[in-house]
């Protein structure tokens, strides 16, 4: 995949123009509530806020869609079966360990 | 008329532990091979898992669901085995260090553009990727993000086998899934047809 073009920058469209640097201030505040917003523990009022950011952020916007991918693809990490033999192996070394005492 | 014996109590609790097994080795096994990143070290931490368990079994009144005992038995195996490894030590991962520098920073992204997850990870060089970034992170964060992303527990749940509160383990997951991004991304891994022709890894 390419890396995603730098859109053209856009005006904040929230009427609250802050001067956006970013690492300080509203991105910083975002930055440590994504996992909240992510997962929806978030009071409504924040949520509207967030998104509000969001959509004049791009930064913050790829910011959140990274993390994003990030949670789905742990929650997709293959894990390779466990086979019958060593299920059997298994259980006949535990029950060995414990009638061992 | 022939009367049943009653069982004999070794006996009860052989069969106890075999119902115990089948029903949760699977589930187990999962959960260490996450934790581990590999399937030896994986099975070495069931067996001590389900040992524990074994010798726990006649004390275990059923106040947790019978999962919840079992990984909060695997987790404090998993601590117990990793220190006998003496590893490095942990380190605390501040949110400071996630903060993007630079306009840069902040727009990396992880090749997953119109792909699901699953087709995402048939990129090897992704799935690689991934494994190592977990692999990377500090236990502590590494088990909340296991337990919460991969598990699917509540927080609450995981809060109950860490011993640790929901907001230390919101906190640990935070920060761990912010490494994980950061690793991840930070890669420039680049989108190729493996998906398209490649299986899963064994």
């Amino acid at each position: 995949m390419t890396k995603k073009k730098m859109p053209a920058k856009k005006k904040p469209s929230s009427p609250s123009s802050h001067r956006h640097t970013h690492g300080q201030g509203q991105c910083l505040d975002l930055l440590r509530q994504l996992s909240a917003f992510i997962d929806d523990e978030l009071p409504s009022d924040i949520c509207r806020e967030i998104r509000r950011h969001l959509g004049a952020c791009p930064n913050c916007e790829d910011f959140i869609a990274s993390l994003q991918h990030t949670v789905a693809l742990c929650r997709h990490r293959p894990v390779p079966p466990l086979t019958l033999a060593d299920r059997m192996k298994m259980r006949r070394t535990i029950l060995d360990a414990a009638n061992a005492r | 008329m022939r009367t049943i014996a009653p069982q004999r109590p070794a006996r009860q609790e052989s069969d106890k532990f075999d119902r115990l097994y089948r029903d949760h080795v699977g589930l187990m096994y999962r959960y260490a091979y996450r934790l581990c990143g590999e399937a030896e070290s994986a099975k070495d931490l069931v067996q001590e898992t389900f040992l524990n368990a074994y010798r726990g079994l006649k004390d275990f009144r059923g106040e947790a669901q019978v999962s919840t005992w079992l990984y909060t038995i695997a987790s404090r195996a998993c601590i117990r085995m990793r220190r006998k490894r003496k590893g490095q030590p942990e380190h605390e991962l501040s949110i400071e260090e996630f903060v993007p520098t630079s306009e840069g920073e902040f727009r990396l992204q992880i090749p997953m553009e119109g792909l699901n997850p699953e087709e995402a990870l048939q990129n090897k060089e992704l799935r690689q990727a991934l494994d190592q970034a977990i692999e990377k992170l500090p236990h502590k964060y590494r088990m909340a993000l296991v337990l919460r992303d991969m598990e699917g527990l509540s927080a609450k749940e995981v809060g109950a086998i860490m011993g640790v509160n929901e907001r230390a383990v919101k906190s640990r997951l935070h920060r761990a899934r912010l490494f994980v991004r950061r690793e991840l991304s930070a890669r420039g891994i680049t989108h190729h047809d493996d998906h398209k022709s490649g299986g899963l890894r064994s």
